[in-house]
């Protein structure tokens, strides 16, 4: 017991060792670096830190706001747009030089961005838009999800050789879904002979998507493509096409290419995948925020470019 | 009760032949009276099979509705052999609840368990078996996601047995809690890479090699699950003790029966058999997802209730329980054969629930 005693006082004397130590670094460290200008502060309310997406759109913040000196104040609002109004209260409290949305609610935002305007904060949206109608955003960043659409529907023509009949596994109500599966379709307006058979909502989910694509064997078994607007949906959908041992090919185009998906695409279960760099997103919002901030003019839409996966550019890698 | 519901029904006809005989002219009741009389044995048979299997006459009208409706897509034995899939997990799950309903009670953290212990099964399996060979290790994992999910259902049971915090408060902690930790656990993100020998549990078929894909794996899981459920319900002291609880607490209490255990029983039950769906579930997904089985606890209880459990107690069977996973699959699956989209799908799902219950209720009040 003594001993033991002594042991957690040596560890005490040790940390606080450690802890003198450090601040005897750090410090000579901005002593060495000179009076450095006051560190801008940029807050942020993102949708959810629980998503590989996010995850990643997060790390691009954090590094590029790193390399520019930023201080960065990160908040998540967990799919909770009343969480997320008060959360920008409080940001908008503590006085940032800019602040990140990525709206929960394209609409409900709307108030938020109007409290940021009056107190002269300039907002940056990331991935997902204002659509209320009011409250300025100096700038919004992400991807192109049409174009990412339009070339869903470029990889599913090349696969089906141009003819076939295709579903779509939606997930409607959400803006950048809705931009894919409109870019989607527009591409395959060119090819009259694939036609779209069914446009049904899976909501993004892995369990809705199998027992949609279950059913959509059952009822239509002689579709030849499926483009789903996620890889949780494509997942699904692939899970029911292999339970049902179907003897024909199925193309099945998925979106966002979660390390899941891109290692059934290795093995050809899946013909290709959209993908996106959320980490761009969050580098270039970084950016527009530092010239905005030096008073540089910026673009009010920033499309962030999107590109392919298919077994084809991972063997070439 | 029942003998005094019976004697009722059996009395019923003689009363309306009295009351048509008195009124002395309405053509239609006399005529019906009259046919009463003649069909004597068989109206009142038809009287009480509607009584007892209400249910299920209703499940029988929706399924030849949708035989017709698809053009007989619905009744395919490929489409049949879906459904069962389908309702699987659904299954389980209100298997559990419906000895939690039985008591009284209600469980919400069935979802969230589900959810839980798929993620502790999926990250068990993705790391196991490096060490052991994989069948124990699938086995190993199994159990442990079984006992796990005994035994947060028995931290729920416990408050509510030895605090008396009221069930709903009491799960939803659970619920809450748990799907917190099972984001906690998977860091967000889905656990894959599972063992291939373990998609036999959700994809599999049972004699595929003589009988072709028609026995699924979760379909027989679920049929004897429910089986063991039903005969411990109809047939053991600790079924009988479960609708003693449900039916009159202070009487069971005061004729002995320890209070207590029997619904940190239903309860451990209740999360042994969603720890079973999320088995099922991971498996059929090929993956663990934090935020799986997200208001499955409702449509649990939807199918408790459609099979006849009253939510106040003391009624309820686990022929019901199946009938009411039946009702809510076939709907699932037959609007979508029949190409309704899904806003309506769900309008319709809401109104059926609520119309059956009616229906029900009325007809047991009538």
């Amino acid at each position: 017991m003594v001993r033991r005693r002594h042991g957690l006082s040596r560890i005490l004397v040790l940390m606080s060792g450690l802890a003198v130590m450090a601040v005897l670094v750090t410090g000579s460290d901005v002593l060495a670096a000179g009076p450095a200008p006051a560190k801008r502060r940029i807050a942020a309310s993102l949708l959810t830190n629980k998503h590989g997406f996010y995850q990643e759109l997060e790390d691009g913040l954090l590094t590029e706001g790193r390399k520019c000196g930023f201080e960065l104040d990160i908040t998540y609002a967990e799919f909770d747009a009343a969480k997320q109004a008060r959360q920008i209260e409080e940001l908008i409290s503590r006085k940032p030089d800019a602040l990140i949305i990525s709206p929960c609610d394209s609409t409900a935002v709307g108030e938020s961005i109007v409290k940021a305007n009056r107190a002269s904060i300039p907002v940056f949206t990331v991935d997902i838009a204002n659509r209320s109608g009011y409250g300025s955003v100096v700038s919004h960043i992400a991807s192109d999800n049409f174009e990412g659409g339009r070339l869903a529907g470029q990889l599913m023509a090349r696969a089906l050789g141009g003819t076939g009949k295709v579903i779509i596994i939606n997930h409607p109500s959400i803006t950048s879904v809705m931009d894919r599966v409109s870019g989607f379709r527009d591409y395959l307006e060119q090819y009259p002979a694939i036609q779209i058979v069914a446009d049904i909502p899976a909501w993004g989910q892995r369990s809705r998507a199998t027992a949609i694509m279950e059913d959509v064997l059952m009822m239509m078994p002689y579709i030849d493509g499926v483009f789903a607007i996620n890889d949780d949906s494509a997942l699904g959908a692939l899970q029911a096409i292999e339970a049902a041992r179907v003897k024909r090919r199925i193309v099945v185009v998925g979106y966002d290419g979660t390390p899941e998906a891109v290692a059934a695409i290795r093995a050809s279960k899946i013909y290709g995948d959209v993908v996106q760099y959320p980490r761009q997103i969050g580098v270039l919002a970084i950016q527009t925020i530092r010239d905005h901030l030096n008073g540089l003019p910026v673009k009010p839409h920033i499309a962030v470019g999107v590109g392919v996966v298919t077994t084809d550019t991972l063997g070439s890698r | 009760m029942s003998d005094l519901r019976e004697d009722l029904t059996r009395f019923a006809p003689t009363e309306a032949v009295a009351a048509g005989g008195g009124v002395g002219g309405g053509g239609g009741a006399g005529v019906s009276a009259a046919a009463a009389r003649r069909s004597g044995g068989l109206g009142v048979r038809v009287g009480r099979l509607f009584e007892d299997y209400g249910m299920a006459i209703v499940f029988a009208g929706i399924c030849v509705l949708f035989t017709i409706w698809t053009k007989g897509l619905f009744i395919r034995p490929d489409n049949i052999v879906n459904v069962l899939r389908q309702i699987s997990i659904n299954a389980c799950i209100a298997t559990g609840m419906t000895f939690v309903i039985i008591t009284g009670g209600v469980d919400l953290s069935v979802g969230s368990v589900l959810a839980v212990v798929g993620i502790v099964i999926a990250k068990l399996l993705t790391r196991l078996p490096g060490f052991i060979p994989v069948l124990p290790a699938i086995i190993l994992s199994c159990f442990v996601g079984l006992v796990m999910g005994g035994v947060m259902g028995a931290v729920s049971g416990f408050t509510i047995a030895r605090f008396r915090v009221p069930p709903f408060v009491s799960t939803l902690a659970m619920m809450t809690a748990a799907r917190g930790v099972a984001f906690l656990l998977s860091d967000g993100r889905p656990v894959w890479n599972l063992p291939v020998q373990f998609n036999f549990i959700g994809r599999g078929y049972v004699l595929d090699k003589v009988f072709g894909p028609w026995i699924p794996m979760p379909v027989v899981i679920m049929v004897v699950v429910m089986g063991i459920a039903h005969v411990i319900l109809a047939h053991t002291q600790i079924g009988r003790y479960v609708y003693a609880v449900g039916g009159n607490e202070e009487a069971a209490r005061l004729s002995g029966i320890n209070v207590g255990r029997v619904k940190m029983f239903t309860y451990s039950l209740s999360g042994v058999t969603a720890a079973l769906g999320g088995i099922i579930l991971i498996s059929r997904l090929a993956s663990g997802q934090p935020g799986a089985g997200e208001s499955y606890e409702l449509y649990a209880i939807a199918a408790t209730v459609l099979g006849g459990t009253s939510m106040s107690g003391g009624k309820g069977t686990m022929i019901g329980t199946a009938i009411g996973a039946l009702i809510m699959g076939v709907l699932n699956n037959g609007l979508n054969l029949a190409g309704v989209e899904s806003y309506s799908q769900n309008v319709i799902l809401g109104a059926v629930i609520l119309g059956a219950v009616l229906i029900d209720k009325l007809r047991k009040a009538g």
